[in-house]
This record gives structure tokens, sequence and C-alpha cells, in this order.
């Protein structure tokens, strides 16, 4: 047959050269694009892998069928589509440069094994468009060639530059899962040595019988070819036997082997408790086994058997001498199976299944906190840092940073598939990262080790399977553009009701934590178009965060392994760090605090002192009641059927404030409570409101209620004049007869309330009493239940008595009662005619322009010619004048808009002279003016 | 020697290379897969100087034969360019590996170019990783087409791994640290007059971001211009601070292309020169500020400059096509001309946009007392701002165009809804956008430029 080569060489010479007719024109291949595809759509560039996300995939370089992909992380053949992972395999298997490593030292009597450092490889497939972060790592196997079995784990991407920016964490968290496979591997491969021991000791006695009972029967000085020929199976079995002791000898002194990699992490206690446990079990062995044990201490099944007994007493000594004699010995042929017959092991069996487990969780975990487009990562984490720097302002209108103060230790965090705690680990060098991973929320928790109560702490595997949480909150885009072709149906759905739980309305108890169900969220897309022009309304609901529709992993029982004679037992005490991890919660809310400074200004302190290291904070501060009690009812006790609040309390929140335990999760104790009228309602509009159940507010939660506020922008045209009241400190209470409706038009306006409290305590969701002043003080926003009942008539009279310090929104009526906002300040976050699409966006936006108002707040509060005199000579009219000059002149504001930073001012000022009472507890000054209040309708 | 063994290998050519200083670098090396003998090493670059580390020509020629491992399975397009990261830690390595197609005696053979250092370095240089990529990239694309030519690739090569090895040692004693100390800065002046003109700091660091923060600062006090070098770095993240490099006191680096900041040191007769050609190969375009003269002047934004730097690319490249002799390799300095393409020298031009963002942050940062955190915690709050609005703006398109898939055509809301009216503000918050989605620029102003640049080149053609 005829190919094209042999065709082309029959065709002219001046027929074949016209193809390229002008010589001195470069040919494409040697120059550069021009107009790359990057430039017609920079989105683009990742569209062309066969993938629809990153994935993780495990494969192994089997000596009986080659490379082949074992398994693949999400587990969703979907996500792979038609890439051939087969290919890539073979593609990324094919660059391991241990197996150069690994060999044979020349001249060694016994096998050696091999203590290869893994391998870390960055490398593509251009055509394929797959990129790929490959760790290197081999594992022994008896049964193996070489005893090992080299595999490797990659983290497979469309976006390179995704791999090499996050590098050295993606570096850090494979080290982390080869570790625990290489833990759980010398595990097993130890345990499976002994069985192998006892096995070839059992054959070398049962040979050695058979031998004597040859001799004895043959004539003496002579050997029948059968006695020679059990001899020489004898002499390979005590060769055989001297091997593999050997070979127990070299893995137990696996830790004494100097690593070589400088990025190499391991948990001290794990080594310390290994290298007693080796020495302790290869003496034992040798005490046990002596040189052929079976041979020495049996002859016969009938005497091993009285031997056992009679060394009951000592077995008793030894719980692991006697657990390894319940295994029954084989009789190990002369001829092994040939190489392709026998069944290698899956990487299930060559690992210890607890860290097997353990390395699963891991890496799901991997997964989920690499997942997203790039530039969301980036930013998140640049956002992260920054804020750090801000927790002077923080507290104004971010959510909670405060489980990332342990970012940095979840990062380092201990290299041990069990339980041991956070000090025991060493990085040789710990990385510079500069994208550090996602919130590990609950990855600090340590837990009381089992063998050491007092003094030792831990750390379980499942532990990690709930940091994933963090990372959903990752990026609003986060999936290729293949995968965001869905939720439509969760367009325009701002009047349905489905919203998802709150983490407070979860019940919180320890298993909840640990395993994470499946996101029922029918909530609506926060990032559904909300464009009014319904011709765009097309293909806008593709970007679906896949963060909501991820569930965590489930739940992976400990398997109990008891084998305590193993070597390298670290058994994982999963169970007992569990209850424990309560504990390790309640201790770690802790953030860098500001330094209480005595002064009625923070202007007059010298320093400005909130990096120093915080003193402990007071247990309870008095709450310094600033309000302005000129309404005689401020100062009356609350009613006695409100049980939540008190004015006599210590604390403007205290009874108020839901009780936030573990984990925040205040499941609301006050709504338990007995006749409290605050609402008890268990439907489901209950769930569309995150705030105001007393759990942390999430970033999650806010994006979401993005949405809310977007709609509520376009939806009413007086929006600005509710949002100036609530960043002016106006309380602004939401009335409606349905509670669905309220509760989410409270949430979306409590992105707006500033320094809403961790757990939103500043913001009340859904109240169904009458309220006082001094609720007024405490909430900033609340959610009232329009009732026609006695109660109801009472509510209102509240309503109306107070509606001079309030803004009321009516959510049936659709009307706003506030005083008249006439400033420019807030108008870019209130255009109803603005033409952003999704809620995601809006948000961003908000947080542009209120960290901007943050800012704007910090440089007012600090700037020290504001509020101290420059010379003896000025007055304090000098000082207010400076002080009006620059909020009207530098800064260009309004009356009303001046109004607003002088609130947050005030709340900085508050936030920093008394941080130990936080924003949670703290209520700032109570303030009001006369200003006539007018009606905004639709 | 026993008949078994394979024949012996011809010594491997190696050059060494004088490096002033501590060079992180082991060794550099050009490697092919020889279609009888494998993988074979054709070359080795090692710095001679102060080295840390030392790595037998053995060891290298190991590791760099390993580099094409699996390549054999290589099936990219014709003149791609695959980059392998390594890191060895049973022999303490990072090997960076460039895989090429080329053409040598006549075969298509698949290439290698690495370049081989210490894993000690490994977080020294992953944030240098994609200049040097880039670098190489670019030099690997003069390389094939003298290997297609069948000229000596090595002199190709050693244009661009002898200035890397120049480049990782100036990094390594003079890159800019991590962690700036705002006191080091202009910003813990007392008064905004103290180190600089008002107006010249403003213009210096707008223009500095509207350059994606990617500046030159040059002039006769090396305090001064390191002064204002750690001041534009404080607008930087961490890892582009790495990426930054302070003057040297007594003698200027030259420059070099990829680095965000660096400073550079005018010499005696108070002049730099600045080499074209390096300039327009930057990822970004450059501000280029006098500190003697305070005066800044800025490159055009990234469409364009992407723009002409392809077309110098290509016209380079197109001349080095057209070489007819292996010893007429044309200098780098050198301003490749072809028919279609005149570039146009006069890259630097004033800062036309003035801004909104920059200036109200210059005014009111030195209204708070020097000396305390204050500014610091401001610093962070702009930039926060910033980042914050690169986001939205970012996702503002994303969701017009259905990421990318439909034509951005709705610039003036945008401005109008993010509060990005002001030219400079846009600017600003466009080049951050830029960092994180490469090619925003052209995505969304390129249209209307090259439409105008093919009208251009049509009426010059007559």
């Amino acid at each position: 047959m005829i190919g094209s080569p042999d065709v082309v060489a029959f065709t002219k010479e001046d027929e074949y050269s016209q193809a390229n007719p002008d010589l001195w024109v470069l040919p494409e291949e040697f120059s550069v694009p021009l107009h790359p595809l990057a430039d017609s759509n920079p989105w683009a560039k990742t569209s062309y892998a066969k993938f629809t996300k990153d994935f993780i995939l495990i494969s192994e370089f089997s000596e009986q069928v080659g490379p082949q992909p074992l398994l693949t992380i999400p587990d969703d053949p979907k996500i792979c589509g038609t890439f051939d992972l087969n290919y890539f395999s073979l593609r990324i298997m094919s660059v391991d440069y241990q197996a150069s490593f690994v060999g044979h030292p020349p001249g060694s009597g016994y096998p050696r094994l091999s203590f290869v450092e893994d391998s870390r490889v960055v490398l593509g497939d251009s055509k394929e468009g797959a990129f790929a972060y490959v760790h290197h790592l081999t594992l022994y196997d008896l049964e193996a060639r070489g005893f090992v079995r080299p595999f490797c784990m990659a983290y497979v991407s469309a976006d390179e530059r995704k791999i090499m920016l996050q590098f050295q964490e993606l570096s850090l968290r494979f080290s982390q899962a080869s570790e625990y496979l290489k833990a759980g591997n010398r595990r097993a491969f130890a345990k499976e040595l002994q069985r192998k021991l006892r096995d070839l000791e059992y054959t070398h006695s049962v040979l050695q019988r058979e031998e004597g009972l040859q001799r004895e029967a043959g004539p003496q000085c002579m050997y029948s070819a059968h006695a020679v020929e059990k001899a020489n199976e004898l002499a390979n079995v005590e060769k055989s036997i001297y091997e593999h002791r050997d070979l127990l000898r070299q893995i137990s002194s696996y830790h004494r082997h100097p690593r070589r990699d400088p990025h190499a992490v391991t948990c001290q206690k794990c080594i310390t408790e290994c290298l007693s446990e080796c020495e302790e079990l290869l003496e034992k062995y040798a005490k046990f086994s002596g040189p052929f044990s079976y041979a020495n201490r049996a002859g016969t099944e009938e005497e091993r058997q009285g031997r056992t007994e009679i060394e009951g007493v000592e077995e008793e000594e030894d719980e692991a001498i006697k657990r390894r004699l319940s295994y029954t010995p084989q009789l190990i042929k002369a001829k092994s199976a040939k190489c392709f017959d026998k069944r290698l092991k899956t990487l299930k069996e060559l690992c210890d299944e607890t860290f097997y487990e353990a390395t699963m969780e891991l890496l799901k975990e991997t997964e989920r906190s690499f997942r997203g487009d790039l530039c969301y990562l980036h930013t998140r984490r640049l956002d992260r840092a920054l804020r750090k720097k801000l927790r002077v302002t923080d507290f104004l209108f971010e959510e909670d940073l405060g489980h990332d103060d342990e970012e940095d230790v979840g990062i380092l965090r201990p290299f041990c598939a069990v339980n041991h705690a956070a000090d025991n680990y060493t990085l040789q060098n710990p990385p510079h990262i500069v994208l550090g991973p996602e919130p590990v929320e609950l990855e600090a928790l340590e837990h009381p080790d089992p063998q050491d109560p007092v003094s030792e702490t831990g750390h379980t595997p499942e532990s990690e399977l709930r940091l994933g949480q963090g990372q959903m909150d990752s990026s609003p885009s986060d999936q290729t553009l293949e995968t965001q072709e869905s939720s439509e149906e969760t367009k325009g759905s701002f009047s349905s009701d489905k919203s998802g739980v709150g983490p407070a309305e979860k019940p919180q108890s320890v298993a909840s934590i640990k395993s994470v169900a499946p996101d029922p969220d029918p909530d609506p897309d926060p990032d559904s178009d909300l464009t009014p022009d319904p011709k765009h309304n097309t293909d806008l609901e593709r970007e679906s965060s896949s963060e909501e529709l991820e569930t965590t992993g489930g739940e992976d029982e400990n398997d109990g392994d008891q084998t305590p004679v193993s070597l390298l037992e670290v058994v994982s005490e999963l169970e007992a760090s569990r209850e424990d991890e309560c504990e390790g919660l309640a201790a770690e809310v802790h953030s860098d605090l500001l330094v209480p400074i005595d002064a009625a200004c923070c202007m007059a302190q010298e320093g400005f002192l909130y990096e120093a290291s915080a003193p402990e904070t007071a247990p309870h501060q008095p709450s310094q009641v600033l309000v302005v009690n000129q309404e005689p009812h401020a100062l009356l006790p609350i009613q006695n059927d409100y049980t939540v609040g008190s004015p006599c309390s210590e604390s403007p929140t205290t009874g108020l404030e839901l009780p936030v335990g573990v984990l925040c999760d205040a499941v609301s104790h006050a709504e338990d409570g007995s006749d409290c009228t605050m609402s008890a309602s268990t439907g489901s509009d209950r769930a569309a409101s995150p705030i105001g159940y007393g759990g942390v507010v999430t970033l999650r939660q806010r994006r979401r209620a993005g949405q809310g506020a977007l709609r509520f922008v376009r939806q009413y045209p007086f929006a600005i004049q509710a949002l100036w009241c609530l960043l002016s400190g106006r309380t602004l209470v939401v009335l409606g007869a349905d509670e669905g409706r309220v509760r989410r038009l409270v949430a979306a306006l409590a992105l707006f309330v500033p320094a809403p409290g961790k757990c939103g305590e500043r913001i009340q969701a859904w109240l169904s009493c009458p309220f006082t002043l001094t609720d007024l003080q405490r909430w900033k926003l609340i959610g009232l239940q329009r009732v026609a009942s006695p109660v109801g008539s009472s509510m209102l009279y509240s309503l109306s008595r107070y509606s001079r310090y309030i803004a009321i929104l009516d959510a049936d009526q659709k009307t706003l009662r506030c005083p008249a906002y006439h400033g420019k300040l807030l108008s870019n976050i209130a255009d109803h005619r603005t033409y952003i699409r999704r809620g995601s966006t809006y948000f961003l936006h908000l947080q542009g322009t209120l960290c901007r108002l943050a800012a704007k707040a910090f440089l007012y509060t600090f700037t020290h010619h504001f509020h101290l005199t420059v010379s003896f000579m000025e007055g304090p009219e000098v000082v207010e004048g400076r002080r009006r000059c620059f909020l009207q002149e530098q800064l260009g504001l309004s009356e009303e808009d001046s109004q607003i930073l002088l609130y947050l001012s005030q709340l900085i000022t508050q936030q920093y002279l008394h941080p130990s009472t936080g924003s949670s507890s703290a209520a700032p000054c109570f303030s009001f003016n006369y200003t006539t209040s007018l009606l905004y309708k639709i | 020697m026993s008949s078994g063994c394979p024949p012996q290998s011809p010594a491997v050519a190696k050059s060494e290379v004088p490096v002033e200083g501590e060079c992180p670098l082991l060794a550099a090396t050009f490697a092919y897969w020889d279609n009888i003998l494998g993988p074979r090493v054709r070359h080795i670059w090692s710095p001679k100087g102060d080295q840390l580390m030392f790595l037998s020509d053995g060891d290298v020629t190991f590791l760099a034969n390993h580099t094409l491992n699996g390549e054999i399975l290589r099936s990219a397009e014709c003149g791609a360019v695959d980059v392998k990261f390594f890191v060895l830690a049973e022999k303490g390595v990072i090997i960076v590996s460039l895989i090429f197609d080329g053409e040598l005696k006549g075969d298509k053979n698949t290439c290698a170019l690495s370049i081989i250092l210490p894993q000690t370095e490994l977080a020294f240089y992953l944030p240098l990783h994609t200049i040097c990529v880039e670098r190489l990239k670019h030099v690997i694309r003069k390389g094939r087409i003298w290997m297609q030519k069948g000229y000596n690739i090595i002199s190709v090569l050693s244009l661009e791994i002898v200035p890397i090895m120049e480049l990782l040692a100036s990094m390594k004693s003079h890159s800019v640290p991590e962690d700036i100390d705002i006191k080091d800065t202009v910003l813990n002046d007392d008064d905004i007059g103290d180190s600089c003109h008002e107006d010249f700091l403003h213009k210096a660091i707008s223009s500095h971001l509207q350059t994606c923060g990617c500046s030159i600062v040059v002039g006769s006090n090396p305090e001064k211009v390191n002064k204002i070098v750690r001041t534009l770095c404080l607008f930087l993240t961490p890892a582009e601070r790495k990426c930054s490099r302070l003057c040297k006191t007594d003698s200027s680096f030259k420059y070099d292309t990829g680095l965000f900041v660096q400073g550079l040191l005018k010499d005696s007769t108070g002049s730099f020169v600045l080499p074209f050609r390096q300039v327009l190969y930057s990822p970004y375009p450059t501000t280029h500020i006098d500190v003697d003269i305070n005066t800044v002047k800025q490159m055009p934004p990234c469409h364009e400059h992407t723009y002409n730097q392809r077309r110098y690319m290509r016209s380079e490249l197109s001349a080095l096509w057209k070489t007819d002799s292996e010893e007429d390799i044309p200098p780098d300095t050198v301003i490749h001309t072809d028919e279609s393409f005149t570039p146009d020298l006069n890259v630097f031009q004033d800062v036309l946009h003035k801004d909104t963002l920059v200036k109200s942050f210059i005014d009111e940062v030195f209204m708070l007392k020097p000396g305390l955190s204050l500014r610091r915690t401001y610093l962070a709050q702009f930039l926060l701002l910033l980042h914050r609005k690169a986001l939205t703006l970012l996702k503002y398109i994303e969701d017009e165009t259905q990421k990318g898939k439909k034509p951005f055509r709705s610039l003036r809301n945008l401005k109008t809804d993010l509060d990005l009216t002001v030219e400079g503000d846009l600017n600003i918050i466009m080049a951050f956008a830029e960092k994180l989605r490469a090619g925003l620029h052209s995505f969304v102003f390129g249209k209307p430029f090259y439409t105008s640049m093919q009208e251009r080149d049509v009426l010059m053609s007559f």
C-alpha cells in the first residue's frame, strides 16, 4: 500500500515546492502570532482542555501493565470528559526521576530497600491543554519487583500558570499526602514482613522436620535425591528468612535515615514513637523468634501448641506478640507464582487503611481548595493578606477573619496522618508561600492525645475534611466554561423561598461538623442576572458557583486497627479526638486585638498600637452606656416576657446575643426559650436569612446576600435613603407580614450595616414583639412582624413612638419612612439603573465601595489635627473647623454623607479604645436628631 | 572496556561564564534526543564565581539527559515550547526545562534547554520563573531558526543564558525584600514635599500603577533611587517585590527584561542608555522615572505594548531567518526593520491621564502622623481597594461578555457603574485586572487599535 510519504516522493519537485513560494518569508511555526487567542478572548486560554475542571489523578507504573490511572478526585467521569487518562498517566509516569535513583548497590548481600525522596514535576501537554503538578513517590510491596511500586499523584489543570503560581502550596499538600501514604505503607509493609517471616519460619520448621524424618528413614551417609532437594529447599528458606529479617530491619530503620528533601515535613512525635517502637519490635522479635523460632521452639504442631501455652505468661506481658500469634502461618511453596499470575495489591492494601483514608480526605480537601479560577483565588488571598493589616477597620464591613489567623498554621500543619499536635512537626525549610490556602476553619483543633492526655493534643484527618467548606467561598466563577451551563432554573427566583439552611440552624453537633451533607441549597443563584433587559438574560446564569453544588466527603470511620504490635504503630485515636474538638474550638477564636488605651481619644496616643501583642482582654468589661437616654422608657427593664435582652445586663447585648459556643453555632437558646415572643418560626422562610442566628457570618452568605441587595437597589428607587440610614447608624426596621420576605430583605440590607458583629448580633432578622429604645441602640436592622392582633397594635404603637429615631421600610406597602438624603456618596452603590448584572459582581462592587468608606473613616479618625489642637492658641472651634473643612471641602461630602463618616469613625474609635468588647457586644453611641422623616413610595 | 559497553560518548562541550557575585544557577544545559543514542547533552554552561553548591559534569549530564524522559511521546505542535519544572529532592536540585523541536543534522529532534539550581533556592527562584521562561522561550525561537539553517544553536542560546545567570546573581544580592519597611520609603516623610515634589510623587505612583507596577527608576544618587524603588514596591504584591531590584551603589546593573521595578544608576556623564529591544520585550509597559530631574514617562498601555512587542519579535525573527551566514547573528541591540514594520522609538511618553485614586491617596496619607503604623494601614486599605476594584471590573466584563464569548461594548456603562469615569482611574484598575487576566486590554481596547494600525500600515504602504 502506498502511503502519502511515498506519494510525495514521486511528485515533481517544482510542484511540491510551490507550497512555500517565498523562502524568505518566515514560516509561522518559527514566528510568534500577532493576534493570539488570548487577545480575542482572555478566558479562552483553557477552553481547549478536554476536561471540565481541575482534578487529582493517582497513577501507578504497574510492573504488569505499565502506567495506569488508578483513581481521580473528584471521582466523576464527567470531569475528565474525553481526556485520555491512560495516555496522560503514561506521560506523567515517564518523567519519573525516581526510577533513576532506585537501585541495588552492587555487592550487597541482601536486597536493599531504597529510601528515595519524592520528586516533584510540573509538566504539560500543550496539545491537550493539560498541565500537571506531579508528585512521584515509591511504596514498598513485598511481592513487587525490587519491592517497589512507583506511584504518582498529579494535580491536573488546564491553567499552567495556576500550577506554577501555587507550586509551593501544591508541593506542600502533596508532600503531606505522600507522607501519609508512605507512613501507612511502611506500617503495612512491616506487617507483611512479619507475616512472611512467620510463614517462612513455619515452613522452615516443617521442612526441617521432613528432612529429619527422611534422614532417619534412609541409610546412614546416604542421601536420596529427595533429601538433597529438601536440604536445598531448607537452605533457601533459611536464606529467605535472613533476607526478610534484614528487610524488616531496614524498614524499621527508616526514621534513622536522614531526609534529603528540605521540603519534607515529618511529625516529630511520629518519629520518636516509631523509633522506640521499631527498636522494641526488633528486640522482641529477636527474642521471640530466635534464629528460626519454629524450629527451635516446636518440632510439631502439638509441641508448638504446648509451647504457646507455656509462653502464655510471657505473651501476656506483651500484647503485641500475642496478637501476632493470632496469625496462622502458611506453608510457603517452593515455587512462587509467576510474575503475571499474581495479583498486585491495590493502593489501599498497600497502605494502612487509616492512612489511606486520611490521604484521600486530604486530597479531596486539596482539590477543593485549589478549585476555581486563578484570578479569584489570587485576589482572595491578597485580600486576606491585606485585611490582616486592617484589624482596626476590618470589623466594619468585613466578615470575620478570625480563623484565618491560623491560616499560616494551616499551611504548616503537622504532617501526620494521625492526631499529633501541631508543635510536633518540623519543616526543614518552610516555603515562603505567597498564596495561602483557603481558610482552614477548624484545622487548629487540638485533641488530647490518648497516649498522653496531659501533654499531647491531637489532630484528626477528619478535621481536614471540613477545611474545604471555607474553600467553597473561593471564587464566583470557578469552573471552566464547559461546566457553567447550569442553574437556569434559579433565574429570577427572588420570590422563591428556597434559601439554604443557615449554619446556625443546622444542628451543630460534633458529628454534624464532621460530615457536611450535600448542600440542599436551592438558594437563588447569587449570580443570577438582574438586568432588566430581557434580551440579555440568556446564558447569564451559567456561572454557577460550583461550591454551592459541592459536597464534602463523608465521614470516614476509623477502621479501628487494633494491631498494636505493628511497626510504626500510630493508631489514630480519631474518635477520641473528635470528642475533644469542641474544646479545641473554644480556645481557638482569638484575634489580634487592639491594646486598650485608656484615653478619651485615640488621637492622644503616640503609638498606633493595634499591632502590638494584645494583652488578654478583660473577661467582662462593662460596656459603656453611651446612649443618649432621654427616652424615659429606655432605662426601664424590658418587659418580662422579653427573654432576650435586658437593659439591666452588663452588656447591651447580653441576653440578646445568641449563644456563640462551639463554632459560634448558636442554636438560639433564646428561641428555645420559654415564652419568647421572638419568632419561633420553623418554617422554611426562616432559612432565608443567614443573619441573626448567631452563626459566624461567612463570605459565602454575604455574597449570596449581594444578590438580594442588588435586587433591593433595583426594585426600590428609594433604596439609597435606606442605605444611608443604615450606614449612618439609624436603625432600619423592615416591617412585613411575610417572614420570608422580611428575612430576605434583612439579609440583603445587612451588608450595609456597619459593624454588624461577627455573628450578626446587631441585626434582628425577625421580631414578633414590640421593641424598646434600648433595642434601637442594640440593633441596627430589625425585621418586624406585622400582625393583626393586640400585640400587633402595640408593635405599631412602638413603631410610631420611635419613628423619629428610626427608618421604617414597609415590605408589604413598599414604602420607606426616613429622613431625606441628598448626598452623593452612595449614589454609586444604590443606582437602580446600574448595569451590574449579577449579585456576586454587585457584592464585589459593594465591598470596594465600603472599603473606601472605611478608609476615609480611618483617615478621619486617626488624623491627629482633626481631633487635637496644634497649638495652645487654638480653641476647640478651630479643631472643629478643621474637621468640617476636611469633610466638606477635601472630601466634598454633604451633611448627610458626613454623618456616615462620623458614625463609622465613632465605631472605629470605640473599637480601638475598647477592643475587648469588640463590635459584637459593645453598642456605639445612640444618637439621633429631629430631622423630619419623609415617606417614600415606589 | 568490555565489548558489551556502549560506545564512549564524546566529551560534552562546556562554557564557563564569569558571573559577579553569588550565582544561584548551577548550570545550564542543552540536550537533544538522538535518534540512535537517545538523550544526549550537547552543551553545558556553568557559572564561574561564588557558588554554594557544586555539580560535577557527570551529574549535570545525568540530570540533563533525564529532562528528555518521556519526550519520545511528545505530540506537541510544531514550534511549541513546553516547560517542565523538576524539584528533585534526591539530588537537591531544581531543573527548569524547555522542551522544543528542532532540526539537527537534518533530523527533527526533540531538544531541551535546561537550567539547574539548588533546591534550596526554590523560594528565591519561583517568583522569577516566568521571567526566565519567557526570556528563554524567545531565545529558543531564535535558536530554532538557527537550527533550521543548520547553524550552531549554542551561540544563539548563549545570548540569553549568560544574561539570565547575571540576572539571578544580581537578584540574589539586590532584590527588594518581601517586607518593606515604610520608613525606608517616601511615604514616611513628614511632608509630601520632603523627598520629592508633590506632583512628581503622584505622577510616579499613578503611572507606575497604570503600567501594571512595572517601572524603571534612574538617577545619579543610589539612595534616592532606591528610596523611590522601595516606595513603588509598596504598591506591589510580595511576589512582585521579589521580582524587583534595587540599584547598585557603585555601578549600574544592566536593564533586565521582566522585572517589575528596577533601580538603575546613571553613569558619570549623567546618562543611562536603555536598550529599546529589552524594554519592549518586557511583559508589561514600563514607567520611566528619573529622580534627578523628577520626570515621569510611560509606555503605551498593555494592548499597544503587546502589539508593538509582537511586531518587533516577528521582525527580529524574520531578520534572523534571512541571515545568510552563521557569523551574522544580529546583536540584540540592533533594531530590526523590515518593509512592513518600523518601530516607534519614542516609546516613553508623558503621563496623559490624571487619576483621582492615587491623587487622593497621596493627599490623604501625609495627613496621618508618620512613624506609626497609620500610614501602612492606610496603604493597605488603598491596595485592598485597588485589588477589589480590579476584580469587580473583571467580573463585570466577564458578566457582560459571557466570559469573552461576546465582544465588550459597554465601556461607558462600566465606567459609570464602577465609578471609573476618570481615565487615569480606569487605567490603573485595568492594569491591575490585566495582571489577573492577561489579554484583557486587548480584549477591551484591542479592536479599534488594531484597525487603526492596519489603516496606518495601509497608508504607509502607498
